[in-house]
């Protein structure tokens, strides 16, 4: 493989790159610690990309490719929404739209002892925590954070649920609040939650809200935020 | 087929070979308790040795040889390698490949659970920073285990580990410390619970 002549990472950052190409030549950045996050392999002197999607970097020295796909790899410490597909004596079985069902300990709640397990039929949404999730491993889940609170995690009743790409997740859960959000927030009341894997649950007063505040974000997706902004205002004139 | 040992007789499951009084059950025979009777539990030619010439029981042991010749099955206490094939939060299941220097014909499983890893702080074993599948290990026999599986033990300094390939490059790793090992082209490591080989 051919090093391209003068690779200046500046030229590549917040681009769109493909698999193979070599980002970062090393031997011209010296006395330099860079840390590489996901999409990203050293191959000798140079950082080549093994992901398609925008090269991002962040100050001081880190470096990471970002995608959208509609396929979830599990990671530690991601806010999920699970379905529960079975429930064992130790765990029950959730889909997080991962290559494999994560288990999600019977334990694994506030205040959670074996007296009092929850009982969650098959279907039941769940708002959870990735705790493990090693390559070739079923993945673990928690209905607490870090230090045992059950903080907003569990199921969610009633609502909507549709599915999205990991990208428009994202997008949902950035801060300061994407423009869709915010737009619609000023005229709606709703309640919202996004799992990292590709999962969007809606939740309001009347239906035609949930299908109204569903829909603006499918469809705005692909928008710039002005256009974002543009399209929610137009959607919200005809509601009224 | 071959004839071994001195006498000649085909014996079938459950004949009569002698009584205990007599005679010491070996391979392929077996003692009823009830009756102080040795019996046969394979099909095959009997064939009688004599004891060891220290032992203070002067009984020949009377063994039935079957008639295949079978593979070597793993036994309690039989130092085996196997392929780690899936791992899991509690424990780890590996396909026994050798027992002993001797590679098996069929199929056998073993099971490798969380508190046999290592000797030392076993609640505290991560199965995912100990083994990988695809990793080779060198495990001893705890039992036969249930109809599933046997029961293997690495919890010792010479069992563990004893080649395993880097998940970046597919090199054969080299190991570094009874934790680690390291990948010699990107010098990578990788956690697992390696074996002591050598002096």
């Amino acid at each position: 493989m051919e090093a391209k002549p003068s690779v200046a990472p500046s030229s590549f950052i917040d681009q769109q790159v493909f698999p193979g190409d070599l980002v970062l030549d090393l031997s011209k950045m010296t006395n330099q610690t860079i840390k590489l996050g996901g999409g990203l392999c050293q191959d000798g002197d140079v950082i080549s990309v093994m992901k398609a999607g925008k090269l991002r970097f962040s100050k001081p020295n880190k470096y990471w490719v970002e995608s959208s796909h509609k396929r979830y790899v599990p990671s530690v410490g991601d806010n999920v929404l699970g379905i529960v597909v079975e429930a064992r004596a130790d765990n029950f079985f959730v889909d997080i739209k991962g290559p494999a069902l994560a288990f999600l300990p019977v334990l694994a709640f506030e205040g959670g002892t074996r007296r009092n397990i929850p009982k969650f039929e098959t279907g039941t949404l769940l708002y959870v925590r990735v705790v493990k999730a090693n390559t070739g491993m079923n993945p673990e889940l928690s209905c607490t954070d870090a230090m045992g609170k059950a903080a907003e995690y569990g199921p969610l009743k009633d609502g909507f649920m549709f599915e999205s790409s990991t990208g428009l997740s994202r997008t949902l859960l950035s801060s300061p609040t994407c423009p869709v959000l915010e737009t619609l927030g000023k005229k709606i009341a709703f309640e919202i939650a996004v799992g990292l894997n590709g999962r969007v649950w809606v939740n309001a007063t009347s239906p035609s809200i949930i299908v109204l505040v569903a829909n603006t974000i499918m469809q705005t997706e692909s928008l710039s935020p002005a256009q974002q902004k543009i399209r929610v205002e137009n959607l919200l004139q005809k509601l009224q | 087929m071959k004839e071994r040992g001195e006498a000649e007789d085909f014996v079938t499951p459950g004949e009569v070979l002698g009584k205990t009084s007599e005679l010491k059950p070996g391979n392929g025979a077996y003692v009823s308790p009830q009756d102080n009777t040795v019996y046969a539990s394979l099909a095959g030619i009997r064939s009688l040795t004599p004891p060891p010439p220290e032992s203070a029981d002067l009984r020949p042991t009377v063994e039935v040889k079957g008639h295949k010749a079978h593979g070597p099955v793993p036994e309690p206490g039989a130092i085996v390698l196997a392929r780690v094939t899936k791992v899991m939060a509690k424990m780890a299941s590996a396909d026994i490949v050798c027992v002993g220097p001797k590679s098996v014909r069929e199929k056998f499983t073993g099971i490798i659970r969380q508190q046999d890893v290592r000797a030392t702080e076993i609640d505290k074993v991560e199965m995912h920073s100990s083994f990988r599948p695809g990793d080779i290990v060198k495990a001893l026999v705890l039992s036969l285990g249930d109809a599933r599986a046997y029961y293997l033990s690495t919890a010792k300094n010479e069992l563990g580990v004893v080649s395993a390939e880097s998940a970046a490059a597919g090199e054969t790793m080299v190991p570094i410390s009874w934790t680690e090992m390291q990948c010699p082209s990107t010098g990578q490591i990788e956690q697992r619970k390696v074996a002591k080989v050598g002096a």
